[in-house]
């Protein structure tokens, strides 16, 4: 609490988009470095890949199901069951599993995103054995016993209250839920006040059921171990875990927003107006992604950003203004984020929106570009730096269905675009006519002045249930 | 908000159990003749590099009147110097591949750069003319101070954990300045003026008052060399003047109440302890291990798990220059009355007074801080961070090295001496946020300008 930064950590990094370094000259491109794939017989796929650097393993596992498979009014259920895996098993009391686990120093946190539910688990080598125990009895034998089960959906009840208390920590709920409407991304991958309460041991067991399953599972592990071995000790573990038909995974495209929408939630203590402006933005797998992270670096994605310079460094309206693509399998959303005090609440919209509309009229230079392109080059390499980030990317990389060139080729992809490009990129994926608009703050204050950026208003308190 | 240095820090290291790969862990130094000091760890494993610049000078070395100053002129590093004016140090690092951030505490400032290796001899010359020649604005100054002013409203008026940990140093302490916000209040952030900015400068930025910490793939004679050519010509001057001021000792409990509009209440609770270099240190590390590290320790098992009156519990201490706090939040859950948590919460601390703590728990601690000490490891922007900190609060990046030893040698009765002797009644400060209905919420009172 008492170290204060420059930028807070969070501010507007908020997607798939992350920070990504080298200067002039022709690039050499990066290389992820080389790791096996196996393909169980039950359909589970392993990846393997050796790092020696630290004496450290680190695991990401990645189930095909995540809280777009909620059913609808039982949203969290995905979150809830992640959170329960480690709550007790067939062997261990959730007690054990804690003792166990922290006793060597793991590390193991499971939980649910919209598309894919995932356990995070990190060990030191020489527990490896200790380690991958837990790691496997959590993923194969969870009890989920009916006192935790309560426990868990009690706390996570108080947590949503806790939660909206603080504006920014929900204010891509409300975004995403007045955004999506009746599409699955609508839902809040905790779940809210009304669903938790309906939520039972029994949704939990048959979510279970039919979600961990050998075929829907992607295990990955990067660290200081032979693959030979860690193969062998995983063949061990999982190869009798029986096969299962997966559950097809399908949902419609999102449809964007026509036209422009409002929705104003209010916060009476609120000092500050608390806003997110944007539509539907892209997928994971959309071939434009390197390019579209090049422009939106530019217009929203670090601190020399155009919002940043705008809304913060020239006019001092707030403490961090960005923008982000949260890119998932289907096209996630689009947004430009910051707050400003309620006074100045009209203000910092209307610079936001001037700043999207100059990105459109005025576009890039030439120097922008290169500084982008530089920028970039040299904020990746620690983006691979260590066993977690490893284990992650190429666990994500087969979930989506990419593979190493999303690394090995990200050089000279971001060498080869041209002003011509960043154009057409503004035009087709920067949203300027169609948007939406949530603001969380006080709305005795500032509702009459934000009437004017929609047709008209859809209001809710935080104090409603949901969001 | 980050936390504080001190928990992600955790160092550890290295000499014992089977493996001590760590201890290859190489660290070069060098001092200029102005008397900054300069360390080097070279790892080659990406083709870029880590920079801290530690500041021995933070909110502590402020005074009433001008609180949060420290803070304002860290922002104010980033607003031009006179080869790049206003805007263009950011500009110029980003553009040639690199990031940076920068930070503030009670006790120091520290500047973070994150850059390609062909981009090093450039972050020399933008530092070095920042350090020597920063330039004082007073329209930029305006413009940060509005920057300074909408911070301190997400991260305390518009946080409820924000206005209560205020509330908690501010009672806690009565004489030493860490009774005062890193931000600063707002009546002294609306009234900084520009030569409180420069004296802030003459007083904390003298070379010989920073430490500067390079890892990753570098080679230690070229950063020699760019020290030499952009930093040594750089005047020293007197260090800070020294805090003299000593907390008085606490004779018996505080209490600070906030009413705020929540949904939950919440329980946040201090107890002084001794600094950083402090032969209690490893003792309390074990300590804050035992109570509040993972699902396992005892404050989570008895106040989250069993008796089910809390959300969450945190907790630690920051390295600090001078005797601190040692800090509990409680997020307390629905309909559960803050009289019934403080109640749980002080009979867990009198169990672990009166019967200590076990051998497993003792063996359970060491193994979480050499785990964290690998982790620290992953990455070169950890070690940077960890060798700076070490060489700050200790005196001697070396002591990096001895950490494991200190740790093995850690004793059930030490921990359970330290526990007696500072979480007493007397020593402690009780702040609770009590949630009041929206009805009775006030408006803005942060207005600058």
């Amino acid at each position: 609490m008492k170290l204060i930064a420059k930028l807070g950590l969070g501010l507007w990094m908020a997607g798939a988009c992350a920070p990504l370094a080298v200067a002039q000259g022709p690039s050499v491109e990066l290389k992820l470095p080389p790791y096996k794939r196996v393909k169980l017989e039950n359909g589970m796929t392993l990846l393997l890949m050796e790092q020696h650097e630290v004496p450290l393993i680190s695991f990401s596992v990645v189930i095909r199901s995540g809280a777009v498979v909620d059913p609808p009014g039982k949203e969290g259920l995905a979150a809830v069951t992640a959170e329960l895996l480690r709550k007790g098993t067939k062997t261990r009391t959730a007690d054990q599993l804690s003792s166990d686990l922290d006793f060597i120093g793991g590390q193991l946190a499971a939980n649910a995103s919209p598309d894919s539910s995932s356990i995070a688990a990190e060990f030191v080598t020489k527990d490896l054995v200790k380690g991958l125990d837990l790691l496997a009895d959590v993923i194969l034998s969870p009890t989920f016993p009916a006192d935790e089960v309560a426990k868990v959906l009690k706390q996570r009840l108080d947590g949503i209250k806790a939660a909206k208390d603080r504006a920014q920590g929900v204010i891509g709920q409300y975004f995403n839920r007045y955004l999506y409407g009746s599409h699955p991304y609508a839902r809040p991958p905790a779940g809210d006040e009304t669903s938790l309460a309906t939520l039972t041991r029994d949704d939990v067991v048959r979510f279970y059921g039919a979600n961990y399953i050998p075929g829907g599972i992607i295990f990955a592990v990067s660290g200081d171990f032979a693959t030979s071995e860690v193969e062998k000790l995983l063949t061990g573990k999982f190869s009798t875990w029986r096969a299962k038909p997966s559950p097809a995974v399908r949902f419609p495209d999102p449809i964007p927003v026509q036209g422009k929408r409002l929705l104003l939630v209010d916060k009476p203590d609120a000092t500050q107006t608390f806003f997110r402006i944007g539509n539907v933005g892209v997928a994971r797998s959309n071939p434009d992604r390197v390019w579209i992270d090049v422009v939106n670096t530019l217009f929203g994605g670090r601190f020399t950003s155009w919002l940043s310079t705008e809304l913060r460094i020239k006019s001092g309206l707030t403490y961090g203004a960005g923008s982000s693509f949260d890119e998932r399998l289907k096209p996630g959303p689009f947004f430009i984020s910051s707050f400003t005090p309620n006074a100045t609440t009209v203000q910092a919209l209307d610079l936001a929106l001037a700043t999207l509309k100059r990105l459109h009229e005025q576009g890039i230079s030439e120097d922008e570009l290169r500084s982008a392109k530089t920028y970039i080059k040299g904020q990746f390499p620690p983006q691979i730096e260590t066993t977690d980030r490893l284990a992650a990317t190429i666990a994500e990389l087969e979930f989506f269905g990419l593979d190493e060139r999303e690394v090995n080729t990200l050089y000279s992809k971001v060498d080869a675009m041209t002003l011509a490009d960043a154009k057409r990129i503004v035009r087709e994926y920067f949203p300027l006519g169609n948007l939406l608009f949530v603001l969380i703050g006080k709305a005795s204050e500032i509702e009459p002045i934000v009437k004017k950026y929609a047709p008209s208003i859809d209001r809710k308190s935080i104090m409603e249930g949901g969001f | 908000m980050n936390r504080s240095i001190a928990p992600t820090i955790l160092l550890l290291s290295v000499l014992v159990g089977p493996d001590v790969r760590a201890q290859e862990f190489d660290v070069k130094t060098h001092t200029l003749k102005n008397g900054l000091k300069i360390l080097v760890h070279e790892d080659h494993s990406i083709p870029s590099v880590a920079l801290h610049i530690f500041y021995r000078v933070g909110s502590r070395n402020e005074r009433p009147g001008t609180t949060g100053l420290s803070h304002y002129f860290e922002h104010m590093m980033f607003n031009g110097a006179k080869k790049y004016g206003p805007g263009e140090f950011d500009r110029v690092m980003e553009a040639n591949g690199g990031a940076n951030n920068a930070s503030t505490s009670q006790n120091v400032t520290i500047y973070e750069d994150w850059f390609p290796s062909a981009a090093l001899e450039l972050i020399f010359d933008l530092e070095a003319d920042r350090i020597a020649n920063l330039s004082f604005d007073p329209k930029v100054e305006e413009s940060e101070r509005a920057v300074v002013a909408n911070e301190r409203r997400v991260s305390v008026d518009n946080n409820n954990l924000g206005v209560l940990n205020e509330q908690l140093w501010a009672t806690a302490f009565s004489a030493h300045p860490y009774q005062w916000p890193v931000i600063g209040w707002i009546s002294d952030i609306e009234s900084w003026k520009t030569e409180d900015l420069q004296n802030h400068f003459r007083m904390g930025y003298s070379p010989s008052n920073a430490t500067m910490v390079f890892a990753g793939a570098v080679k230690f004679e070229e950063i020699v060399k760019l020290a030499e050519r952009y930093l040594e010509v750089i005047p020293s001057r007197s260090p800070p003047t020294p805090i003299t001021t000593q907390e008085p000792e606490q004779h018996g409990e505080r209490r600070v109440v906030v009413h705020k509009f929540a949904q939950l209440p919440i329980l946040m609770i201090g107890y002084h302890v001794p600094r950083t270099n402090s032969p209690e240190f490893y003792p309390l590390q074990v300590l804050e291990t035992v109570l509040l590290s993972g699902q396992s320790s005892r404050m989570y098992q008895r106040l989250v798990d069993k008796e089910q009156v809390a959300l969450s519990v945190a907790g630690g201490w920051d390295w600090a220059f001078d005797p601190t706090l040692f800090e509990f939040t409680v997020q307390l859950k629905t309909g559960v009355e803050v009289s019934k948590a403080e109640q749980v919460f002080n009979e867990e601390l009198e169990r672990l007074q009166r019967d200590g703590i076990t051998d497993q728990e003792l063996q359970k601690a060491k193994n979480i801080r050499i785990a964290e000490f690998y982790r620290q490891m992953k990455t070169i922007d950890g070690k940077s961070n960890t060798i700076g900190s070490y060489e700050v609060f200790f005196g001697d990046y070396r002591k990096l090295f001895s950490a494991a030893e200190d740790y093995a040698k850690v004793t059930r009765d030490e921990v359970q001496r330290v526990a007696q002797r500072y979480f007493t009644e007397k020593n402690r400060t009780t702040a609770t946020l009590i949630p009041e209905p929206a009805a009775a919420a006030r408006s803005d009172t942060g207005q600058v300008r």
